[in-house]
């Protein structure tokens, strides 16, 4: 986006506080810069909290009542943030209790009365590091049968179970649920972005579970359009799977996908 | 708006094909578009930005056949333009005067109820479940500190992550969004259930 254009311009542009030579340039940046686009919906979100933290001047309130708080829409939209808001902030003054009594010196005062209660739990601990060596090992080889799989030398044999758009496309998140008797599903991840890479990588998740598996050097079709992705089936359980795709080796996910697997 | 025209297949396909060549890339647009449409009428307070929106694509698919073959430049700038003219024509009708006591009652009707807002939480936790943990801690870490403090924390943990305060607004921005979007579904589906 112009660099002329900063932060304070958006918020006045949001507010309907600019004339209407400059609002336009704005929509039309808005509607043909991705990365202008983020930028206004990130500043929206600001003004949006703003809001809701009460700090906005009288008028402002009033402009910003005129266009986010008028539809049943966009008042649940506020109760949303509002409930993330909230959440985040319940959180973080209970672990700063928590952090304050695990700092505590008196917590880890060394008396005998202890011996017992931490030998247990250095038995635990040995036990729950075998296991976590174990899962490692199993993670190792899931991701390792991943790549090979993915392996640009590895030819493809069979067809394209679903093709996914991200999320944050509208209807990206709905797919028919995917069942499959082949020993692997293929997967075209569609690729939005302007920008073009290279390679990618792809991270799976099941949706509620915290592992996760990577997959690296994906080659994008000769256009660019699309990734594909191939999965062994019986790495996959009956439930909805995440799929976050970036440029290989870059550590924030660019595009997020979900599929799910039936029965 | 009531809209008194349904798009004809031939020329759904025109603008599909005006957006680009590639079927699928241009029905990533199609939607992105009406999408983005819907917003720009949602900031000229317009009262009913969906309806608008069919309105722009009927208007632009009557003329498509004409405008397409001598328009130069991104078609996306045409619709802008169509839209732009709709809100003018409608302007008396969408003009909103919003009073002061007026938008303090509609604070008040952001936490409408207590089962409302009963409704969100439980769908918002069922939400945070969907997320990963590093992108859960992000959005905890976002929005840990309110008014004033917000702003230095923030810089810190941009600092943190070894990126810009608006790099991590974006970052954080799109993960609120999925989860905007799943709890928008969750309560969509809660309300089917009843």
């Amino acid at each position: 986006m112009n660099n002329e254009i900063d932060d304070a311009f958006l918020r006045e542009f949001l507010l309907g506080k600019v004339n209407d030579e400059e609002r336009g340039r704005i929509e039309d940046l808005f509607l043909t810069d991705p990365q202008a686009k983020e930028r206004v919906l990130g500043v929206e979100q600001d003004l949006i909290e703003d809001y809701l933290e009460g700090t906005l001047t009288t008028a402002d309130k009033e402009r910003f009542v005129a266009r986010y708080a008028q539809t049943p829409e966009q008042r649940r939209r506020l109760r949303i943030t509002q409930s993330i808001k909230d959440w985040a902030l319940a959180e973080a003054a209970s672990s700063t209790k928590t952090s304050g009594w695990r700092g505590s010196p008196a917590w880890f005062g060394f008396r005998p009365a202890f011996f017992i209660p931490i030998a247990a739990t250095a038995m635990i601990l040995i036990v729950v590091g075998a296991l976590w060596l174990s899962r490692r090992a199993e993670h190792a080889a899931i991701e390792n049968e991943l790549a090979q799989l993915n392996s640009p030398s590895n030819p493809r044999t069979g067809p394209v179970a679903a093709e996914l758009s991200p999320v944050t496309v509208r209807g990206g998140e709905s797919q028919a649920p995917l069942n499959t008797r082949s020993s692997e599903i293929e997967l075209r991840l569609l690729w939005i972005q302007k920008e073009r890479h290279p390679g990618y990588q792809a991270t799976i998740r099941r949706v509620g579970e915290r592992e996760s598996h990577t997959v690296r050097n994906l080659q994008p079709e000769s256009d660019g359009k699309a990734i594909r992705l191939r999965i062994p089936v019986h790495f996959l359980t009956r439930g909805t799977y995440q799929i976050n795709l970036s440029a290989d080796g870059s550590a924030s996910p660019a595009e997020e996908y979900q599929f799910t697997m039936g029965g | 708006m009531a809209r008194d025209f349904a798009i004809p297949p031939e020329s759904f396909d025109e603008i599909l094909a005006w957006f680009n060549p590639d079927r699928e890339m241009a029905a990533a647009m199609y939607v992105q578009l009406r999408h983005d449409l819907a917003k720009t009428f949602l900031w000229r307070q317009c009262s009913d930005p969906e309806g608008m929106t069919d309105e722009v694509f009927d208007r632009v698919a009557k003329k498509i056949r004409d405008v397409r073959p001598t328009y130069k430049g991104d078609p996306r700038l045409y619709f802008r333009a169509v839209a732009n003219n709709l809100v003018k024509e409608n302007f008396k009708k969408i003009k909103t005067q919003i009073a002061l006591e007026d938008a303090d009652l509609t604070k008040q009707q952001i936490s409408q109820t207590e089962a409302a807002d009963a409704e969100v939480e439980e769908c918002l936790h069922v939400c945070l479940q969907e997320l990963s943990f590093d992108k859960r801690e992000l959005i905890l870490a976002y929005y840990a500190k309110e008014k004033q403090a917000k702003i230095d924390h923030r810089r810190e943990l941009a600092q943190e992550f070894g990126i810009s305060v608006e790099t991590l607004r974006v970052r954080t921005h799109r993960i609120c969004l999925s989860l905007e979007q799943c709890i928008e579904r969750c309560l969509r589906s809660n309300g089917q259930r009843k």
